[in-house]
């Protein structure tokens, strides 16, 4: 079996000149944690997930103070917003380098990668390298596991 | 004497501080090259040999900087540093000001005891957190973390490197150091703080949006180690109480420091390995590595020669001399790292005092220079450097320029009054 068999043919991507603002309310109306960005040729360029967009709204300490547990109150992080100017550039400025694997490749080939990669989502390419597809850690796992049946 | 040795071991000094300079090799690589080049320089030119290049390291400097290292090894993952930020954070309600002092206050008592650097790398991450659950700027706590720690530093024998350096050269006691520096200090001090609360009123004059959040940091859960924290800082207090007196029972403030690791050692019993891991191996290195390669200029006569051209100066008045060195250690310092520049003027000052020129004051005004001109610069000081690496990984990154516009005016402030009150109580120097 391969990962063209478990994953869902609809893929909702985005070019890399969509404002970040624009992105995050695709995300929020379709309720996924991953858009593809592609090119005009739907070639996958890059990928944008709920992480890159939230990173956005972190503090800055956390990356400093390793336990937060005392900070019982975040105050004034809790309400800032990134400011207009940042959410009206581009996704191009913030979208990661694109991890894929293409149609033909094995469950638990597609499965390591997600798990060495620490991604949920695994975005599967044709021959040609056009976004054909996604498959979640779901998909792919509840795949391998249906196998387990005809074992005797 | 030929002039020859004086050539090649100025040319291998020099050569060595510019790359320190330029920043493109790290100091300790230099440092390590430049020593051993020093050596096979000397041994070639009959200047210089492994033994006295072994007698020139000062073991008194390096035994106090390890021991206060590992006592700070082991206090490091305790919470302790992190417990009095978030105590401050509490007792200043919330408001800038206040805030301000107190971070300041804390950093400074601190930094006189322990390593500056380990107090602000230790500070100023909960300093941006504050800062960022009050919903205002970090950038005047953690500029004022770097230069007040710098300036606090120098008021003890243990404070800064610098200070190590010169109450072991001169055999200034910790108390010498309280009685003739610390006054100087404080009001400098002072002077820095007002400066900076002047300089930063329009941040500090902000509302924070929620000061009611840093109520709500509770500081007991900072403190994952209360215990160890306890021991450690019992052991602290005994070797402050032993610095007091290390004169008077004919101890160097090395073999208190260095019983003081032992014991807490001892007590604790903490992963080994982990300390020595936190203890600055680079540091140490680079100062054995120094103290060689200045060794090898007093060798060669180099030293000596700075020496006459200085005492060929006497006819300006001994006090103007001194503020002299005041400024001009300063401003070396803001340029390159102080510690080279104090060990090389060390020698160049036992050479005056050797030659019949009265030195002690010229010793205070090299620890003056070389602790407050680190202030000037965004690298004159390893803390400067900190507090601005720590802050590019945020949204409003400390710049070059911005450094200029708020340390320098502290440097040039605390040199201005330290000169005034060296040239005030000279005569008791």
């Amino acid at each position: 079996m391969n990962v063209k068999s478990c994953m869902k043919q609809h893929v909702v991507s985005i070019p890399a000149s969509t404002p970040i603002r624009d992105a995050a309310a695709i995300i929020v109306k379709k309720h996924i944690g991953l858009l593809p960005v592609v090119d005009k040729n739907d070639l996958p360029v890059g990928i944008i997930g709920l992480r890159d967009l939230l990173k956005l709204e972190m503090p800055d300490f956390i990356n400093f103070v390793a336990d937060v547990d005392f900070v019982h109150d975040f105050g004034a992080v809790e309400d800032t917003r990134p400011p207009a100017r940042t959410l009206d550039r581009s996704v191009k400025s913030i979208m990661q380098p694109i991890i894929t694997v293409e149609e033909d490749c094995g469950l638990l080939r597609a499965y390591a990668l997600m798990l060495q990669q620490n991604l949920h989502d695994m975005p599967v390419v044709s021959k040609e390298g056009k976004l054909i597809g996604i498959a979640s850690r779901v998909d792919i796992g509840s795949a391998i596991l249906s196998t387990w049946a005809k074992v005797e | 004497m030929t002039l020859f040795p004086v050539i090649v071991s100025s040319l291998i000094f020099a050569g060595c501080l510019a790359l320190i300079f330029s920043e493109k090799v790290n100091r300790s690589i230099v440092a390590i090259a430049g020593s051993v080049l020093m050596i096979g320089a000397g041994k070639i030119f009959g200047f210089y040999s492994e033994e006295a290049a072994v007698s020139a390291i000062d073991f008194n400097t390096l035994g106090l900087l390890m021991g206060m290292m590992i006592l700070v090894a082991m206090l490091e993952p305790t919470g302790f540093f992190e417990y009095l930020a978030v105590l401050a954070a509490r007792a200043s309600k919330g408001k800038p000001i206040r805030l301000f002092i107190l971070l300041g206050v804390i950093t400074t008592v601190l930094s006189m005891f322990l390593d500056n650097v380990t107090t602000v790398v230790l500070i100023a991450p909960v300093t941006i957190l504050i800062s960022e659950i009050l919903g205002v700027s970090a950038l005047p706590y953690l500029v004022a973390e770097a230069l007040l720690s710098n300036t606090g530093g120098v008021a003890t024998l243990v404070g800064d490197p610098p200070n190590v350096l010169i109450g072991s050269a001169a055999g200034l006691s910790f108390n010498d150091f309280l009685v003739y520096s610390l006054p100087i200090v404080l009001v400098s001090w002072a002077g820095a703080l007002l400066l900076l609360q002047y300089l930063f009123k329009k941040e500090l004059s902000k509302r924070p949006r929620r000061s009611k959040a840093v109520m709500k940091l509770n500081p007991a859960e900072t403190f994952n180690q209360p215990e160890t924290a306890r021991k450690v800082l019992i052991v602290l207090g005994g070797a402050v109480l032993f610095f007091f007196v290390h004169h008077l029972l004919h101890i160097q403030p090395s073999f208190v420091a260095l019983s003081a690791a032992a014991v807490a050692l001892i007590w604790v019993q903490p992963d080994i390995h982990e300390v020595l891991k936190k203890v600055e191996w680079s540091v140490l290195l680079f100062f054995g590595a120094l103290f060689i390669m200045v060794g090898g200029l007093e060798h060669s006569g180099a030293l000596e020669m700075v020496v006459g051209v200085f005492e060929s100066m006497s006819a300006i008045p001994p006090v103007l001399f001194g503020v002299i060195i005041i400024w001009v250690v300063a401003i070396l310092s803001a340029i390159v790292d102080n510690v080279p520049i104090t060990i090389a003027l060390i020698p160049v000052i036992k050479g005056l005092g050797e030659a019949g020129m009265d030195v002690t004051p010229l010793w205070w005004a090299l620890a003056f220079g070389a602790g407050f001109g680190g202030n000037g610069t965004i690298i004159g000081s390893t803390a400067n450097i900190i507090v601005a690496t720590l802050s590019e990984k945020t949204r409003t990154p400390i710049t070059a320029a911005l450094w200029m516009k708020r340390g320098l005016p502290v440097m040039l402030t605390t040199c201005a009054i330290a000169s005034i009150l060296y040239a005030i109580i000279y005569r008791w120097l």
